[in-house]
């Protein structure tokens, strides 16, 4: 088509005349969808996140020192009692024993080398049941029926633990898309003020070119490219943020020993492959609606 | 050509029908004055053939198009097949004589090659060969507006609408004007400018329909401007 080069160079000429306007407007737009994204790989973090843990969740049973002390095997009486009336429960899908030998190992395992192992001596940990259930939501159910029998000091049910964890990551992910609407409204006015703008600055030129008989594709296709060009620029910068932030920011906060194992690492390729395509297709939309909308409004045909 | 049938025109702001009533035939080939004192609706009559302005009652046709119910889409199409001029020739300071010529044709979707053509010729037309590569700002009144002429043939027009195309030129500047009109007209454009300017309408011994406050006050074959009032 004809018509291609001399709309894109009228674009370009546009977002020139105004450098400081078209800046302004891909920063915030960038922003906006720098927010977005965040939010978006929060989701895709507490997906994940909510994936690893619940095949892993249980509810535990620990038992109080007496019944702790000295049972490597879940043999004395009021353990192989709890044992087997778990077993009975139709909520139950499976027990596992963990004496208070084996629950110091695997302490010592995990946090090897920190200071914390020299507060802790076999004594202060109890022998569990590790109860895994049939519908993980049930575990209330399993803490309310335990909690008193004979020989248990607590009941826990792992999953209510964890739910603090996503209902913060839950906050994160609010907080960001919350900011990203207020910041996309920003970035839409001025989109849309950007357009007024050089929809008067080319008024003479457009004037003529309504006289001569250019169609529309000639006077308005030009400031919808200049919008989505706006668009694409901002959610480019957008990614490039968000690589720097997962570099940076993400992957330092996640490295640590303890949060490495509990939240999984964002990827790569989920900044590049997920979240970017899906910002620049949105930036390109939304700018374009704008722009369109702005032209209906405000800008003679 | 253009057939106007009992048009009325009245914007919203003003009391008075800016046109009223007024009905007229043009046949193609010809070259038609349109006078009348300020604020006559010279200039409305003009805006409704070019569908810059829809009219309030009556039909307006310009070839095979009632303008007034064209549909938007279709409006440049129309316009390609209009050339028009005005008093202050409205020209793009920014670009050359060439480029102002070429830009009517590249917004209207214009080959390269085309533009490479016709440019050239138009230029030629209008005796501007020699100064291609000027800015408007370096132009006399009378060459900016054969430059603006020059782009308004450059589609190659049925029609060419010229609004006081004279009015910012001295007399001698606007008799050149009036030969490159007479010779595009001699050449099939038909051609309808409104004008002020009585020697020039006295000189040229063509048709000449006067407005009065809106209302068709004369059309004569070959007229002058009238008695002085
Ligand atoms: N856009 C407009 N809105 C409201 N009234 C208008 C508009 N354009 C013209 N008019 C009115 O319509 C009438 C005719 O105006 P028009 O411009 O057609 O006159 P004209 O014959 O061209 O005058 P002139 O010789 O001064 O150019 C005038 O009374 C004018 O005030
Ligand atoms: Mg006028």
């Amino acid at each position: 088509m004809n018509g291609v080069g001399f709309v894109w160079r009228e674009a370009v000429a546009g977002l020139r005349r105004n450098v400081t306007m078209s800046v302004a407007m891909m920063l915030t737009t960038a922003i906006s969808l720098g927010m977005l994204g965040a939010g978006l790989l929060a989701v895709r973090t507490i997906d994940r996140t909510q994936d690893l843990y619940y095949s892993q969740l249980a509810v535990q049973v620990a038992l109080d020192e007496p019944t702790s002390a000295g049972d490597p095997d879940c043999s004395s009486p009021t353990c192989a009692a709890l044992r087997g009336q778990l077993q009975s429960d139709p909520l139950v899908a499976g027990v596992t024993y963990e004496s208070r030998d084996a629950a110091y190992q695997r302490f010592l395992r995990i946090y090897a080398g920190q200071s914390i192992l020299q507060l802790v001596r076999p004594q202060s940990l109890p022998a569990t049941l590790r109860v895994t259930l049939r519908d993980p939501t049930r575990g209330d159910a399993i803490v309310q029926e335990f909690s008193n029998r004979p020989g248990v000091r607590n009941v826990v049910d792992q999953r209510r633990l964890v739910e603090d964890l996503f209902t913060f990551l839950g906050s994160v992910r609010n907080a960001a898309f919350g900011l990203a609407s207020v910041q996309a409204l920003a970035a839409l006015l001025l989109i849309s003020n950007t357009i007024q703008v050089s929809a008067f600055t080319r008024r003479t030129e457009v004037g003529i070119m309504r006289l001569v008989g250019a169609t529309r594709w000639y006077t308005q296709v030009p400031f919808l490219i200049e919008a989505v060009i706006t668009g694409v620029v901002g959610a480019v910068l957008a990614t490039g943020g968000l690589v720097l932030g997962k570099l940076f920011f993400i992957d330092r906060l996640l490295s640590g020993r303890l949060i490495s194992n509990a939240i999984p690492a964002v990827g790569m390729s989920d900044v590049l492959l997920f979240v970017a395509p899906l910002l620049i297709v949105i930036g390109a939309v939304i700018a374009a609606a704008t722009g369109y909308v702005t032209l209906r409004l405000y800008v003679r045909s | 050509m253009l057939r106007l049938e009992n048009v009325t025109k009245i914007y919203p702001t003003s009391a008075r029908p800016a046109l009223d009533g007024v009905s007229m035939d043009v046949e193609a080939g010809e070259f038609v004055f349109l006078i009348g004192p300020s604020g006559s609706g010279k200039s409305t009559l003009l805006r409704l053939l070019l569908r810059e302005e829809v009219p309030s009652g009556g039909s307006v046709y310009v070839a095979n198009w009632n303008v007034a119910r064209l549909p938007n889409r279709k409006v440049p199409k129309l316009r390609q097949r209009m050339g028009c001029v005005f008093q202050d020739f409205r020209l793009l300071p920014n670009r050359s004589v060439a480029d102002n010529v070429a830009f009517a044709l590249e917004v209207t979707g214009k080959s390269e090659h085309t533009i490479r053509t016709v440019v050239p010729e138009m230029l030629e037309l209008v005796n501007l060969t020699g100064k291609a590569d000027r800015m408007p700002a370096e132009l006399s009144g009378g060459e900016a507006q054969r430059v603006a002429i020059a782009r308004a043939l450059a589609n190659r027009p049925l029609v060419l609408l010229a609004d006081e195309p004279t009015g910012n030129l001295d007399p001698e500047t606007s008799d050149d004007i009036m030969l490159l009109l007479d010779r595009i007209n001699r050449a099939g454009t038909t051609i309808v400018m409104a004008t002020h300017d009585r020697q020039i309408v006295d000189a040229m011994r063509r048709r000449v329909v006067e407005l009065h406050l809106g209302r068709l006050a004369r059309d004569d074959a070959r007229g002058v401007y009238g008695a002085r009032r």
